[in-house]
């Protein structure tokens, strides 16, 4: 897919990451314990390493509701778990909670489609597994661009080849990455 | 806060135990409209209480309020029971603090006794919106308010004269809710709580959860106090609901002013002396510790005098 | 000397010249709405809809944006009766503004909507769709200058859940769809530190039915172009290249000061908070033909702090602006 370079981006302070709208679970691997608050579950584990999260999840909800119905997938990819989440929100009734296991861009898309169907946050717990890849939204020709980029780094868009900087910027509905040309103000464009 | 001076032009008094008013302007003109939920603050004497509105809240010529009669209360209810057709009522505009969700797929109403109040205009509202709405009302045997409301606004109500059946339903009720639902719950505290219990340990989340606690709803007009202007030596009496800004400007000071909200820091005035209630959203809470500055559009006094350096 | 102007009368007489003071710093400088605000050349702020020389122009440009791009514009399923609260209210708040040439009435459920200016009318029932030409979001996006975005309140938080947004000053609605309000403001230094940000969240979250507030905020844009999104950033981007580049003459007529004038509305029916963001741009050129603006205008741009300049995207021209202002 080409190089990935960091290009010296003006004056420029990184923000807190508090003050962004990217998830921390994102950023570091993060392992928070089950939400033991619901009544019913669906537990998705997305890849092998995201398998040993769920296990812990599962101990933990049963230990709390010995009898209460807990389903888990175990998938390989984003299009398996979305469809798994599908299934389960048809007959779920409130009191459901979506856990969510696997690489950070994986869960944020799994996240982008649970916001979609109206799922709160207080519904949704996401355990990351890696946070290497991230999905960047080319904002001028709407590719969904997959790859090892870290925040604030620059990647050729593969829809439009313009070099895209991965803004601190996260759309709950995209579960991606704001990607915007970086390099616009120093291209002066012959008519 | 601009008061809305009314008068009461019906008065239904059919339930036991439970007065409706229905408040007008004297000229008809037409009221503010409010959003599903809101209720009025009524100045009842020296008392001033907060009411659910339960009439159309488009563009209304009317507000309908209904009031428990509480002889052991601090007198709210008292002046409202004393009212006769034709009275003044001076009200605030509507707040609105209990909404339906936008986001619900279905919403659950559950009220006891005089909580039914908020849910009549929720019930409008959803005839209007298409929206999903199911209502579970306890009243006791012989003072079920808005029964006819009810029965004309919707299909689905069930209605209970006793706690147990009510108690009965609701376990069940609250574990077969289809996903997307929100529950909404007004009546006396314990109610409330029973049923927030309820819910909780049905898995509900805190997110799905709206309740309205009556009483709490009103903004406290605060004590009186007066205010020391060093400068000049002179004192300027604040009297309750009315603002430290108010007070100075009508006493001729032009004091830098934006929202008189509390939230841009344009009002800050230096405090010499006296303690300071804070109610503003400007200040740190270092800057409040401090205790020498002070926001004049909404931050009393928490002492009888205080002084300015002005 | 006699300056002839490039901007029409109506748009100096009424612009909302955006600094009262010589040093601009972020604040949650919010007020109530519909107070007339006097100017050496005029006034502004009475109307919360305000429909001025640039009407039909602006329409037909914000048209052609959608249908190029339509993810400017987006009504999330549960903003359907926001989206028709948005309608109502803004076609009350215009038929008040200019009773002359619109108007709203009722009969029963029908009411009765006509747009003398652009020759429209609808007869609609609330909340029944068939009866309107299109959504109601879009119809009345339609026919004003503002960019609007509703905010769905819940959660303890607001959400941008729907809105019409054409004219954005880098950024992108189509992005943003969804988000909450800290989360839309994002990293701008100094802005989230300070706690401006969360300042306004907490104001709008306190809104009560049927307020309405205002606030203002500025930039710089060259060229008269009100499409400054991010989607086009590569194509308004270079522009602040070329800046430094042309003549003095030619700097003072592309550089424009751009005000956004902010109305917040809490919605009676739906309980939203509408946000409406109205643009207006001047040019430096017709900025210096008022002294008062012309000096104040060099004073805030030369004290602006690095961070700000740099994040409004002016620091590579602001020196020559101040310049320009001073010698001009």
């Amino acid at each position: 897919m080409g190089e990935q370079r960091q290009l010296e981006v003006s004056t420029h302070v990184k923000p807190a990451l508090e003050l962004t709208s990217v998830p921390p679970w994102t950023v570091s691997p993060t392992l928070p314990d089950a939400d033991v608050t619901g009544a019913t579950w669906t537990v998705i584990a997305i890849g092998p390493d995201a398998g040993p999260v769920v296990d812990t999840w599962t101990a933990q909800v049963t230990a709390a509701h010995p009898s209460a119905p807990v389903t888990v997938h175990r998938v390989d990819d984003v299009s398996s778990a979305v469809a798994a989440l599908d299934a389960d929100l048809t007959a779920a009734s409130v009191g459901w909670r979506l856990m969510v296991a696997g690489p950070a861009h994986a869960c944020l898309k799994v996240r982008a489609h649970a916001v979609r169907h109206e799922v709160a946050d207080d519904e949704m717990t996401f355990a990351s597994t890696e946070v290497d890849h991230r999905t960047v939204l080319c904002v001028h020709c709407g590719e969904r661009n997959e790859a090892p980029v870290g925040i604030e780094d620059v990647l050729p868009c593969a829809g439009c080849a313009r070099n895209l900087l991965v803004h601190y910027h996260v759309s709950r509905r995209q579960g991606a990455y704001l990607g915007y040309q970086v390099d616009a103000e120093q291209l002066v464009e012959s008519a | 806060m601009s008061t809305i001076d009314l008068v009461v032009t019906a008065i239904d008094d059919s339930v036991p135990g439970v007065r409706s008013l229905t408040l007008a302007h004297p000229d008809g003109t037409t009221l503010p409209s409010f959003t599903p939920g809101s209720h009025i603050v009524v100045q009842c004497g020296d008392v001033a209480n907060a009411y659910s509105l339960t009439s159309d809240s488009v563009q209304p010529t009317q507000y309908d309020i209904s009031v428990l009669e509480l002889p052991d209360g601090k007198g709210g209810s008292r002046w409202i029971h004393n009212l006769t057709v034709g009275d003044p009522v001076s009200v605030l505009p509507p707040r609105s603090a209990f909404a339906p969700i936008l986001r619900a797929r279905k919403h659950l109403l559950v009220a006891a006794g005089i909580g039914v109040t908020p849910m009549i205009s929720h019930l409008r509202a959803a005839k209007q919106w298409g929206r999903d709405t199911e209502l579970l009302y306890v009243h006791r045997p012989g003072r079920g308010a808005h029964l006819d409301d009810i029965a004309a606004l919707t299909d689905t109500a069930r209605i209970f004269t006793n706690r147990a059946d009510f108690l009965g339903v609701l376990p069940d009720t609250l574990a077969a809710q289809p996903f997307g639902a929100h529950l909404y719950i007004c009546g006396p505290t314990t109610f409330i709580d029973d049923v927030v219990a309820a819910a909780t340990a049905h898995g509900w989340p805190q997110s799905r959860i709206h309740f309205e606690r009556f009483g709490v709803g009103a903004l406290d007009p605060g004590e009186p106090f007066t205010v020391k202007l060093a400068n000049s030596g002179t004192t300027i009496a604040v009297d309750s609901g009315v603002s430290l800004l108010e007070a100075l400007e009508a006493a001729g000071h032009n004091i830098p002013n934006l929202c008189r909200q509390g939230v841009c820091g344009e009002c800050r005035l230096t405090v010499s002396s006296g303690e300071i209630e804070h109610r503003d959203m400007y200040l740190t809470d270092a800057d409040k510790a401090a205790g020498d500055a002070i926001m004049a559009c909404v931050s009393r006094a928490a002492s009888p005098e205080l002084e300015l350096k002005l | 000397m006699t300056a002839s102007l490039v901007s029409a009368p109506d748009l100096i007489a009424n612009f909302p010249f955006p600094f009262p003071t010589d040093q601009y710093r972020y604040s949650t400088n919010v007020e109530p709405a519909r107070g007339p605000v006097p100017t050496p050349t005029g006034v502004w702020g009475e109307h919360i809809i305000d429909i001025d020389s640039e009407y039909e122009h602006e329409l037909a440009l914000r048209e052609q944006i959608l249908e190029r791009d339509p993810s400017r514009y987006a009504v999330l399923p549960h903003m359907r009766v926001a989206a028709w609260d948005c309608m109502l209210t803004l076609m009350g708040e215009m038929a008040k503004a200019y009773p002359d040439t619109m108007s709203l009435t009722r009969t029963g459920d029908t009411w009765h909507w006509r747009n003398g200016r652009l020759g429209l009318s609808a007869d609609f029932v609330l909340g029944d769709e068939s009866t309107l030409p299109m959504e109601p979001l879009a119809y009345i996006g339609s026919q004003v200058q503002d960019d609007i975005v509703l905010l769905d309140q819940r959660d303890g938080d607001l959400f941008g859940d729907a809105g019409v947004v054409t004219f954005a000053a880098d950024w992108s609605f189509g992005f943003d769809v969804g988000m909450t309000f800290l989360e839309i403001h994002g990293p701008v230094p100094r802005l989230r530190e300070t706690g401006v940000i969360t300042r306004a969240r907490e104001f709008l979250m306190r809104l009560q039915p049927g307020e309405i507030y205002r606030r203002t905020n500025w930039t710089l844009t060259i060229g008269r172009r009100l499409d400054v999104s991010t989607e086009l950033y590569h194509e308004w981007g270079p522009d602040r290249a070329m800046i430094q580049t042309v003549s003095d003459e030619e700097f003072g007529r592309l550089v424009h000061l751009r005000v956004e004038l902010q109305h917040l509305i809490r919605l009676c029916e739906s309980g939203a908070i509408c946000f409406l963001i109205r643009t207006y741009m001047l040019p430096f050129v017709d900025l210096a033909t008022v002294p008062e603006w012309r000096a104040r205008a060099a004073a805030v741009l030369a004290d602006l702090p690095e961070d700000m300049a740099d994040y409004k995207g002016i620091i590579s021209y602001r020196d020559r602006a101040v310049e320009w202002l001073t010698t001009h």
